[in-house]
């Protein structure tokens, strides 16, 4: 940046900014969450970290491997070749199936070559991110899990029945099964109505399973690891939120980048050369101003399928309107200076005179404005979101999970309106006490102090 | 009515509103100077006192009845602007006008005509010419007796662009060559053709009062707008609050109060409509403000274990009712380029997941449609929806020619990069395993919907489409603008439902005169010389079994064409009613479409003095176990 040097003022604003903890600790944190959003598909997501199959070792993070691959059966209906493997119910399966193997061949009297055999996959191993959960699925693992093993018992498979039982750690019931006493529960209609094992769970018959047969959303549930619980469609509530931040900010930053720059140039301009050009310009903006943002989204919202690239292009057509005003008047005030004058009595370009002398005294409405314009960009995103003419559907947003957990139907789900609310809060409060600490830092009037 | 999802809107399309001649005469003077015209002299004049009663001999008269509304009314009028809102199920009832009996009226149990307005009517053979005798007790509720210059006052109105309604306009035009007064209590109704059914076609009109009528010009729109009509129904507005409630009174020895099917309906002394939000009614409710409500499944299952529930003093129902239903499902636009393949088109079908949705989202509780007329009773029985069936859908995908993308899971270092690169860029969901035809185009097409309460089913749906390779997007639209897309076929799929009534109009979606023209309800742009022929016999043949066998070829015909996947239907209706309000043994009439439609119940003053007792010293009702209440057996029926 030699052609773009800060000059002495300018380098002691920064280290003012420095001085503030409050602005320079939350600048860390917001730098450390952005990095490690960008690392996301390693911190949440259904596709495991590392697979060792038979020996050798997998990455599955960006790369597909359908259940085939590593032969694992897939759900009714659907062939192992066309669906990507479900890492989660299969780091679950070979757990068990380990557990199974060292159980059995402690025993006495036991031949481990049959024991061996009958247990293929003891030795793979799947390592799961943090965050076992993409923030597309749906885990109807809940309303599912009983199902299936009813299905079990109706076939009379009560060895599979009382396996599944246990491999999702429903313990209960899978002593209940062994040992036959799930009949006479299921026999009695006042203890499970219909003789389902589902109504046994919606009766409360049984504590360990009453959290069982409730359709999503469902509580936080370590064992599931769901750590934040899920939303109405069993989608993971953690997950969403990682990729919604991801989303939010980088959405944010990338407008605010194009708005400022625009905005920066044109206020630049209207100012410099004044006169015509300057009350022609400030009409046309004047003109963009009036035009209502949000219907202008929702009538184009009508016309395309709203992509990412859509709302940044629309949203930054608004953008960079505030930065011109500041940006005029620093000019109209820096080119009466005599610095500028000197420049332009040595022959200087108007281009030179602009970015070489006068911008660089022109940055406080810039630097101060920036943290305040990128809160109202995650603010704006997260409002078109939650009127649902934001980003399509399933895409992961703030916006989204707030408008759940605003439902009158979710009122007694706490989660789902602590989660998001605690994100919006801890991000717009980190970025503007940046903001405000930039601000401070700029502050010509330094005995105003802001600490 | 407010089925599973609070706000779905139930878009109640026109057929294009037609430009036609209109003469800016006075239509109180067309009314007053026409010469009456002569009765035949052999008729034959027929009646029904052998219907049940719609309500109950027990009900109790009396008690003042509050019920939510989910907007103040616009308008009292019956017709014109805004004359279908939130208010226009209370405002018809209360005009006696539509189902409620203008003239007749289809029992809403048992189908069958019966008099209300009209006493005796009679068809003659033509099957378009009908005459009526009206009641000569009915009087509208300034005093004035009801006569047949009144009706024909209302078709007259019914004509006129002052009204700014071109579905009356529309719907005169077409169904309606003229209404005439024989004498002060006989009418003759003539249709624009034969109709196997002329009663439902044709007698639909009601009474509008023309002695208080304003001059019909361009101010009548204006003049009509916040004035309560004169009509012959048995309330009368007595208190209005703009923007909170209104309040209607019942009229002093309404002259209905004699005739057998008035019985046991309209009970209440006072009936009180306080506008809240739809989903703050079972607060309302629940703090004793409110009478009855409907709600959702969610709030069924999981949001009534509160005190006043489980201390019986308010009941929760599964009312269980069979009310024509309409489609309700994903279209798909036949002249869209991706649809055109119907083997693509029956892959669809099986690729969605109904079962999953239903178990997981609806609670188990809704179930699946069948086909096009699934909920009329022209459905063909032998047509079943298509299952989930993946394997079925790869098998159909590969005959359209669709298959996974070479490279997935390609292997190589720079692959890796490249994907590792645009993984952590952007999200899994622009991974590249999307099928492709041998053109190279994807399996990517777009779902338009307007309810914003959709999308948790629509995205569970996209899920298993996703695991197909198949990218279905999901597109919100605000509904005026969703509508308008459908009608000018600039969609790829959509999501729709329509109401119906009693008899299915196929014509109007279905016929070839449509399938090039636009802003019409045929949305897929769908049209066979068999189906038209079909819908030919259906409107005009006069042997039923024919018409039956008609429409049982167009339901067929829409199934193996496969553009419309049909998604789920409930016939109940989830009540949530104070222990005082009382309702017949049947419950509700059969073809109910809200709690309120008919105003069967009743208000027991002693219960609701035990009731205010009970709750003051905190006293337990024995909770009535028996959730569904279903007089008619519709439950074995759907199951």
């Amino acid at each position: 940046m030699g052609w773009f040097k800060l000059d002495p003022i300018t380098r002691r604003r920064f280290a003012r900014f420095r001085r503030i903890k409050r602005g320079y600790y939350s600048l860390i944190i917001l730098l450390v969450a952005i990095v490690l959003s960008i690392f996301a598909p390693y911190l949440a997501e259904s596709r495991a970290l590392l697979v060792v199959y038979k020996g050798e070792t997998h990455f599955p993070t960006f790369t597909y491997f359908n259940m085939a691959f590593f032969n694992q059966t897939p759900p009714p209906g659907w062939l192992a070749e066309d669906l990507e493997t479900d890492y989660l119910r299969l780091q679950r399966e070979w757990r068990f199936e380990h557990e199974q193997y060292a159980r059995e061949i402690t025993q006495p009297g036991i031949d481990p070559a049959a024991v061996v055999a009958n247990y293929p996959n003891r030795d793979n191993k799947v390592v799961m991110p943090l965050i076992p959960w993409d923030p597309f699925q749906s885990d109807f693992w809940y309303t599912e899990v009983l199902n299936d093993v009813q299905a079990r018992l109706n076939a009379g498979d009560r060895t599979g029945a009382s396996l599944l039982a246990r491999r999702d750690n429903l313990d209960e019931i899978a002593d209940l099964i062994d040992t036959g006493e799930i009949d006479k529960l299921l026999a009695d209609p006042e203890r499970a109505p219909g003789g389902t094992l589902r109504n046994l769970a919606m009766a409360g018959t049984l504590k360990s399973i009453a959290h069982l047969a409730k359709p999503a959303p469902n509580a936080p549930d370590s064992e599931r690891e769901h750590f934040l619980g899920t939303d109405t469609q069993g989608r993971d509530v953690a997950s969403r939120l990682l990729y919604g931040f991801r989303i939010s900010i980088f959405f944010s930053l990338i407008l605010v980048f194009i708005g400022q720059v625009v905005g920066t140039f044109i206020g630049a301009l209207q100012g410099y050369f004044g006169g015509r050009f300057d009350i022609v310009s400030q009409r046309l903006i004047e003109i963009i101003v009036s035009i209502p943002f949000l219907y202008v989204v929702i009538i184009l919202a009508a016309l395309m399928v709203p992509s990412l690239w859509m709302l940044l292009g629309i949203m930054a057509l608004f953008q960079w309107i505030t930065i011109t005003f500041y940006m005029r008047t620093e000019m109209y005030r820096e080119k009466t200076r005599e610095y500028c004058l000197a420049a332009k009595s040595y022959g200087a370009s108007h281009t030179r005179i602009i970015f070489r002398h006068l911008l660089p005294n022109c940055l406080t409405p810039l630097v101060t404005f920036t943290p305040f314009l990128i809160v109202g960009a995650i603010f704006s995103l997260t409002a078109l979101d939650y009127l649902g003419y934001g980003l399509p559907p399933p895409t992961p947003s703030w916006g989204e999970m707030i408008d759940q957990a605003l439902d009158a139907n979710n009122r007694d789900k706490l989660w789902l309106t602590l989660a998001p609310f605690t994100a919006i809060t801890l991000t717009l409060l980190v970025v503007t006490f940046i903001g405000e600490s930039v601000r401070e830092a700029f502050d010509p009037k330094q005995y105003a102090r802001y600490e | 009515m407010r089925t599973l999802f609070h706000a779905l809107l139930v878009i109640v399309a026109l057929v294009h509103a037609p430009a036609f001649a209109q003469s800016d005469a006075d239509p109180k003077k067309l009314v007053t100077e026409a010469a009456p015209v002569a009765l035949p002299p052999d008729i034959v004049w027929e009646t029904n006192d052998s219907a049940p009663l719609i309500g109950s001999e027990k009900a109790i008269r009396g008690g003042r009845f509050t019920v939510a509304i989910g907007a103040y009314p616009l308008t009292f009028r019956l017709v014109g602007p805004n004359s279908n809102d939130f208010f226009s199920a209370w405002n018809r009832t209360f005009a006696l006008m539509d189902k409620h009996g203008g003239l007749v009226a289809q029992h809403p149990t048992t189908d069958e005509f019966i008099p209300m307005l009209a006493t005796h009517w009679s068809i003659q053979k033509d099957q378009r010419t009908i005459f009526l005798k009206l009641d000569r007790d009915a009087k509208f509720n300034d005093g004035k007796p009801v006569t047949a210059n009144d009706y024909v006052f209302t078709w007259r109105l019914m004509q006129s662009k002052f009204i700014l309604d071109p579905f009356y306009n529309s719907y005169a035009e077409q169904y309606l060559t003229s209404v005439d007064r024989v004498d002060d209590y006989t009418l003759r109704i003539v249709g624009t053709r034969a109709s196997w059914r002329p009663l439902y076609d044709y007698a639909g009109l009601w009474p509008t009062a023309m002695h208080a009528s304003p001059a019909v010009d361009k101010d009548w729109v204006n003049n009509t707008t916040n004035v309560p009509q004169v009509v012959p129904g048995p309330y009368v507005v007595s208190d209005m609050r703009r923007g909170e409630s209104i309040t209607f009174k019942r009229v002093p020895n309404w002259w209905g109060d004699k005739k057998r099917y008035f019985k046991g309906l309209y009970n209440f002394d006072e009936i009180h409509l306080r506008v809240m939000p739809v989903e703050r009614e079972i607060d309302y409710l629940r703090r004793g403000e409110i009478d009855v409500t409907t709600v959702g499944s969610k709030m069924w299952y999981e949001g009534l274990d509160v005190p006043e529930v489980r201390n019986g003093w308010v009941h929760k129902a599964r009312m269980w009712v069979d009310t024509p239903k309409g489609l309700l499902g994903m279209q798909m636009n036949l002249q869209a380029p991706i649809f055109q393949n119907r083997d693509f088109r029956i892959a669809m079908h099986y690729l969605f997941n109904y079962d999953r949705v239903n178990r997981n989202l609806f609670y188990g509780e809704t179930y699946r449609k069948n086909s096009f007329f699934d909920g009329t009773i022209y459905a063909d029985p032998e047509v079943k929806a298509r299952p989930f069936d993946p394997a079925k859908a790869r098998e159909y995908l590969a005959k359209a020619g669709y298959h996974r993308p070479a490279d997935i899971g390609g292997s190589g270092f720079f692959a890796a990069l490249k994907r590792t690169v645009q993984g952590l860029i952007f999200t899994r969901s622009d991974a590249d395993d999307i099928l492709v035809n041998d053109k190279g185009e994807p399996a990517t097409f777009t779902m338009i919907h307007y309810s914003k309460n959709l999308e948790a089913a629509l995205t569970v749906i996209q899920q298993d489409f996703r695991r197909a390779g198949v990218d279905l997007r999901i597109q919100l639209l605000e509904p005026g603008a969703a509508f308008q897309r459908m009608l000018e076929r600039k969609f790829e799929m959509s999501f729709l439902a329509m109401g119906a009534s009693y008899y299915p109009d196929p014509r109007q979606y279905l016929h070839t005169y449509f399938k090039t023209e636009k802003n019409n309800n045929n949305f897929w742009g769908y049209g066979t010389k068999e189906v038209d022929d079909d819908i030919q016999i259906y409107e005009e043949n006069l042997d039923a079994d024919a018409r039956m066998k008609a429409m049982h070829g167009i339901d067929r015909a829409v199934h193996d064409e496969a553009f419309y996947i049909p998604f789920w239907d409930i016939k109940f209706m989830r009540i949530v009613y104070w222990d005082y309000l009382q309702f017949p043994e049947t419950y509700l009439p059969k073809r109910s479409e809200d709690v309120t439609d008919w105003l069967v119940q009743w208000i027991d003053p002693a219960k609701k003095a035990a009731v205010e007792e009970a709750k003051r010293a905190g006293k337990a009702y024995p909770v009535d176990p028996e959730l569904d209440k279903d007089f008619y057996g519709i439950r074995q029926k759907t199951q």
